[in-house]
């Protein structure tokens, strides 16, 4: 097991955000999260890579248990998370940016290597052309595959995307889909990808899913399994979820 | 006088001035809580405060409890200047700026005074008679500032549970796009706030005048600029009244101590306080940085 | 490197105009002064976008640090060695207070350690005159302790020109050492800290240990800077004049003014200021906070790049671009 969440519990003053969810991700894996705004889907990742402590419960990676320590302990054990509000370090450069990554992350490259790197994976996510600008003039879209250029540039082995599929098209959408595949292939990264209402989208992507609903975990397992159960339906619009339908998605915000 | 008789008159002396250094750090709170802006040139405005009262009490024979009036009247316009002139062009950018700004803004203050009043220490002494507590005498202007302080916060207080405007500015710093949602002007309460801020601090500046009877100067804010961040750090920094009830336990430690370091021979006790003010709040700090009276993470 | 070329071509220039122009070498003193003041704050506030408002502090103990070695050793015979001794005194002084200061608010986030900053210069003093601490409110004066180790001649060369010379070098490391941590991870992990803080810490960027790094190599050329510009200069340290906040806010206007971050900003800043001062002076004495106050709020709203941030935006991309860094 790459990951393993232990009955995590994280309160915000009278709020439980997320409400003992335990779950387990094996190593090169595809894993989704869904669950509606609010569910809490967030507040795991930020307790996975550290941005929180849980109130209670463990967080166990590569067989150590992590809980207590912080952020930047995690990443170069290999942990790389985008952020659901892109949080680029707006006036440097994509190439920088993306080279920090490589840096400090699981990679530890000096700052040659880092730029290597950097070119890498900007060409992967087809940023070529904006190597050179600030990150902060970006559009949304663009600082998205600049996050997740410098999460894989962290050489991951456990990969957290937070809706970096949100606002895509779907052409945008299957060339991620494409390009997360190739990378967790080819460098044995564990992906996560949370999902707010893009269910074609974990359809096509993830082999096992888990619903999150209130905090809670309500269900976990094979996709179309899960997402075909009644209460998982009920908590989504009531729609029922076909393989791979294109539109299937609400649009709620 | 024996010991413990210093002891106790002292730290009556505490609470006196305590709730005072409470009233001076709740517009520093404020300001902190509301827009999230630490206001470094805190103290220059609180230097207004003594001036307004020295000038009102020397041409006027206005009473300082009076003055009060007047320097909250003043605080606000200068509050919102400052605001519109400055701060309000400081929104969103990063915090280096506003701290950068305000500390510039405290500075610009007292020079000004400088230029303007000169650099003399000056006071004025206020009759009133002394109560005697068995073990010393208070003056009577002492209890009035306590009681001037008590009714200023409480009236805050009321004001924030009861009015509109007050509610709305709860609302502003609970969940700022839902506030703008509802149809509040962000920045007009943003600009209530900093003004009312800066008011609070001016009108204490009239009431520290009663406990430093030649202190007045264009520098005397710095001192209290400290002793109102020890004292904001220890009330939850966002909190007014966290900083409130955090003036009085600071008067008390700041005198009490006071009273414990004149035991020690070669050291000049008053000196030392101030050292202990910035001790105390690197000590604070790192036990707990959110502040020790609860009060919110940043 | 075209950016060093640049640095070094203006460090020559002030170099060459102080010693072949008669009468000049004291108003390039007095520039370089500002100059390296700007190059060892601008490590920290520059790199890391943390303000000190207690920065004079590390100057003030530098300078102690000075005096102290002067005062204690010049009976022992050590002689010409008491001045590197002295150099390494006061860094070591300054180091110390950046450790302790440092280590409890560099934890924190900016605000809560600007707040933490601002009462230690003021802390320092009422330490030092309230403990009757290094003579106290009298300070320490070394008048004689220098001629007794160097003898008049030479003493009065060291406070003339030596005490100069070191500040120059000081500024130019400053400034080497600026160019090399941009350049280093640790420049980009800074870069990371100054942007966002919570991103470079999930980007696996030790935020608390490279702050105080910056710090620290901030407070260490600070405190020698204090040694010599003070206490060689002007042979003595009084409390009340080397904590005086005139000299932090200096150091953020110069920072500011010639662009926080940048290489060439302290030289730029500082040069300029130097210049300002150096009128204001003339035309409304005693009164330069007044006009350095609102400059200050000034830059702060209108112009917060500063002129070699403002310019190097304007080069990028042309055939200028590396020459201003
Ligand atoms: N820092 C925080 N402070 C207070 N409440 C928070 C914080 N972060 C998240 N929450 C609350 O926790 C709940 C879960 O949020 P989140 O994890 O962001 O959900 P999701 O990502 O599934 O939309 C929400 O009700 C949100 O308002
Ligand atoms: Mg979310």
């Amino acid at each position: 097991m790459l990951l393993k969440v232990e009955d995590v519990t994280k309160r915000f003053g009278g709020l439980v955000a997320v409400d003992s969810v335990s779950f387990e991700i094996k190593e090169g894996e595809a894993f989704g999260i869904v669950g509606p705004n609010g569910s809490g889907k967030t507040t795991l990742y930020n307790m996975i890579s550290g941005v929180y402590q849980p109130d209670s419960g463990r967080i166990i990676f590569d067989g150590r248990d992590i809980t207590d320590l912080p952020a930047h302990a995690r990443a170069p054990l290999g942990i790389g998370r985008t952020f659901q509000i892109p949080r680029p370090f707006p006036s440097a450069t994509v190439r920088e940016n993306v080279a920090v990554g490589a840096m400090f992350g699981r990679a530890q490259a000096d700052v040659k290597e880092a730029m290597e790197i950097s070119d890498y994976y900007i060409e992967l996510v087809g940023l070529s052309e904006q190597a050179n600008k600030a990150a902060g003039t970006l559009t949304p879209l663009e600082k998205r595959l600049m996050e997740l250029a410098r999460a894989l540039a962290m050489k991951p082995r456990l990969l957290l995307l937070d809706e970096v599929m949100a606002g895509m098209n779907p052409k945008d959408i299957g060339n991620i889909i494409e390009l997360l595949q190739k990378v967790r292939q080819e460098e044995k990264i564990a992906v996560v990808a949370m999902v707010e209402h893009l269910m074609h989208a974990i359809t096509k992507f993830a082999e096992r899913v888990m619903v999150m609903h209130q905090g809670r975990k309500l269900l976990e397992g094979p996709t179309m399994e899960v997402l075909n159960d009644e209460r998982v339906i009920e908590v989504y619009l009531g729609k029922k979820i076909r393989e791979g339908a294109e539109g299937a998605e609400g649009h709620r915000t | 006088m024996g010991f413990w008789e210093q002891l106790a008159s002292n730290l009556v002396f505490g609470i006196l001035l305590g709730s005072v250094y409470g009233l001076a750090t709740m517009g520093l709170s404020l300001i902190f809580g509301v827009l999230r802006i630490v206001n470094v040139g805190h103290g220059a405005f609180l230097m207004i405060g003594a001036y307004a009262a020295f000038w009102l009490f020397t041409l006027f024979g206005l009473s300082p409890i009076a003055s009060i009036f007047m320097a909250l009247a003043v605080g606000l316009a200068l509050g919102f200047i400052t605001f519109y002139s400055v701060i309000k062009r400081l929104i969103g950018a990063p915090e280096l700026s506003t701290l950068l700004a305000t500390f510039g803004i405290g500075l610009f203050i007292e020079e000004l005074a400088k230029l303007v009043w000169g650099p003399d220490y000056r006071g004025y002494s206020w009759d009133t008679p002394y109560i005697s507590l068995g073990i010393s005498a208070i003056s009577f202007s002492k209890i009035y500032a306590l009681l001037a302080s008590i009714v200023i916060a409480f009236l805050l207080f009321m004001w924030f549970k009861k009015t509109k405007l007050g509610m709305a500015v709860r609302a502003v710093v609970e969940d700022k796009e839902g506030a703008m949602v509802c149809g509040i002007d962000v920045t007009r309460i943003y600009a209530l706030s900093f003004a009312l801020g800066i008011a609070l601090t001016v009108a204490s500046g009239v009431l520290i005048t009663l406990f430093v009877p030649v202190g007045i100067n264009p520098y005397m804010g710095g001192e209290y600029t400290l002793k109102a961040f020890v004292i904001a750090v220890l009330g939850g920094l966002t909190s007014p009244w966290g900083a409130f009830y955090a003036g009085f336990i600071f008067g008390l430690l700041e005198n009490g101590s006071y009273t414990l370091l004149g035991l020690i021979p070669d050291v000049e006790p008053f000196s030392l306080t101030r050292f202990i003010a910035f001790t105390t709040l690197l000590i604070i700090l790192l036990i707990k940085p959110t502040g020790l009276l609860g009060g919110e993470e940043m | 490197m075209r950016g060093v070329h640049t640095l070094l071509i203006i460090y020559a220039i002030l170099l060459i105009v102080g010693l072949t122009v008669p009468g000049m070498w004291q108003p390039v003193a007095f520039l370089m002064f500002y100059v390296a003041l700007g190059q060892a704050f601008n490590i920290f506030l520059g790199l890391t976008g943390y303000v000190d408002f207690g920065y004079v502090a590390f100057l003030a103990l530098g300078s102690y640090g000075m005096a102290i070695a002067m005062d204690s050793l010049y009976q022992t015979g050590l002689g010409a060695a008491i001045l590197p001794i002295g150099l390494l005194l006061a860094a070591l002084m300054s180091i110390m207070l950046s450790l302790a200061v440092g280590a409890v608010a560099l934890r924190l986030r900016g605000a809560y350690f600007a707040i933490a900053t601002i009462g230690v210069n003021e802390g320092f003093r009422y330490l030092i005159e309230g403990a009757r601490l290094w003579g106290g409110s009298e300070g320490i004066i070394i008048t004689g302790a220098m001629r007794k180790i160097f003898g008049r001649e030479m003493a009065n060369f060291i406070s003339t020109m030596v005490a100069d010379v070191l500040v120059f070098g000081i500024g130019l490391l400053a400034a080497l050492t600026t160019y090399v941590i941009i350049h280093k991870r640790m420049g980009y992990a800074l870069m990371a800290i100054r942007e966002d803080e919570d991103a470079a810490r999930v980007m696996g960027i030790n935020v608390t240990k490279y702050k105080i790094m910056a710090f620290i190599t901030s407070a260490f050329f600070a405190g020698l800077i204090g040694a010599s510009a003070w206490t060689l200069k002007m042979t003595y340290v009084f409390p009340s004049d080397v904590f005086l906040i005139t000299y932090t806010v200096e150091a953020i206007v110069i920072v500011m003014l010639g662009g926080a971050g940048t290489l060439l900003g302290p030289v730029v800043g500082g040069i300029t200021y130097g210049l300002l001062k150096y009128y204001l002076s003339v035309i409304l004495p005693g009164f330069q906070l007044l006009i350095l106050a609102p400059l200050l709020v000034a830059i702060v709203v209108a112009f917060p790049e500063g002129i070699v941030g403002y310019l190097k935006e304007r080069v990028r991309g042309t055939r200028f671009e590396g020459y201003i860094l």
